[in-house]
């Protein structure tokens, strides 16, 4: 591998356990220990959710420095785990690029749970918390139901490229205004139980909490970043469901 | 009864967002166990604390090092178990509860549970946090015992 590629390459995992959702600390880290396998003197790496700085020192050449944006990203952890192996074989077995660009494409490659199997776990979801919030069995049953209907806008959204704010807040809309009517047509007994479940499927909790862990492990900036959007994707999730509560919901709570 | 019931629902919860999170295998299993002793270690020590914060500090202390434990056996990273097993403590109620107190415009309230709702999720990183740390500084401590033998 040359020093350029090395470079790449190093950035290529970062760039896609920062996608997968890896922590900030782990992905540097991951990057400057490549670097050091390949041989490089001193390594700069810099990372927030959305952008990715590296530049790095190499015996008798200039210092050579390479930039990613990271535009959007999910929770896979099959495939952080994945990326994860191929990083330390890089770093114990330093692999020659071809294998490497190999080894990253199958990773990429390889597949997630298929739509149904994805929308059977959000009616699954939805229905569970619906009780454990303290609703009834009958109020699950239907929670499930706009579970996979919550699925179904998730995905039209995603394919239509909507950013994340309006995703959320279309969803929260259609979930609450399908559990208000539920309950206006004597399907199920509390739309509040209902809007809960299916909330837990939206809410960017494991976002918050993840941003305070950032704040206050060091990674002020990744923090304060991940904060933000978590407030203002809660607001968007806010709005959708007091949206449906004006339109449809007035006398049903 | 309902307790069982509340932590059977906080399982099934984390296993369907281990499925979103493309878990696989005995890996699915692992997290909704992990979910699901969490919420019964939060179940039952209400009598001790009655503070909900204090409770879950204590119970992402203990899925962090459940996460840990579990990461060094199957050579995966903590995060896997980390994001999994704390599914059923995140405050979705709570948000929700936010929500209904602005949409009702009772302001006091709303502000009191959004409070409560970020407090809730700074207990979760505190005790997750403090797991972390307390790895770091048991390493550093390895690591200058091994340089002193060393040396």
């Amino acid at each position: 591998m040359n020093h350029k590629e090395v470079l790449s390459a190093a950035m290529d995992i970062g760039e896609n356990m920062l996608k997968s959702g890896a922590e900030v600390y782990r992905v540097e880290d991951c990057i400057r220990r490549i670097c050091h396998a390949y041989g490089a003197s001193s390594v700069d790496v810099f990372c927030i959710t959305s952008s990715m700085l590296l530049s790095a020192d190499f015996p008798e050449e200039h210092r050579i420095s390479q930039t990613r944006r990271i535009e959007t990203y999910t929770t896979d952890l099959e495939r952080i785990d994945r990326l994860n192996q191929l990083s330390r074989r890089m770093c114990s077995e330093r692999l020659d690029y071809a294998t490497f660009k190999k080894a990253l494409s199958e990773i990429l490659a390889a597949k997630r749970y298929s739509y149904l199997s994805e929308m059977a776990a959000f009616a699954l979801i939805a229905g569970a918390f619906t009780v454990f919030f303290g609703g009834s069995w009958q109020d699950a049953l239907l929670s499930a139901v706009i579970g996979m209907v919550l699925k179904a806008t998730v995905y039209f959204s995603s394919v239509v490229n909507f950013n994340r704010v309006l995703s959320n807040l279309i969803a929260s809309f259609t979930m609450s205004v399908l559990a208000f009517l539920a309950v206006r047509m004597g399907l199920a007994r509390s739309a509040e139980m209902i809007v809960i479940g299916n909330i837990m499927l939206l809410i960017p909790g494991v976002l918050l909490t993840n941003s305070i862990r950032d704040m206050i492990s060091g990674d002020t900036m990744t923090g304060i970043l991940r904060f933000a959007e978590a407030i203002i994707l809660a607001l968007a999730i806010a709005g959708g469901y007091i949206l449906a509560f004006y339109t449809v919901g007035g006398g049903a709570v | 009864m309902n307790d069982m019931i509340q932590i059977l629902m906080g399982m099934l919860g984390a296993f369907g967002f281990s499925i979103l999170f493309n878990m696989r295998g005995w890996k699915l299993l692992l997290a909704a166990l992990g979910g699901g002793l969490s919420w019964a270690l939060y179940l039952v020590l209400e009598p001790l604390f009655p503070g909900e914060f204090t409770r879950y500090f204590i119970s992402a202390f203990f899925v962090a090092v459940y996460a840990e434990v579990l990461a060094r056996l199957l050579k995966t990273p903590a995060t896997t178990f980390l994001i999994s097993c704390i599914i059923p403590h995140i405050p979705g109620g709570a948000l929700y509860h936010t929500m209904r107190y602005a949409l009702l415009k009772e302001w006091a309230a709303c502000f009191q549970q959004a409070f409560h709702t970020v407090m809730l999720a700074l207990g979760l990183a505190l005790g997750i946090v403090a797991v972390l740390s307390g790895l770091n500084v048991a390493e550093v401590v390895k690591r200058s015992i091994a340089k002193k033998k060393g040396a």
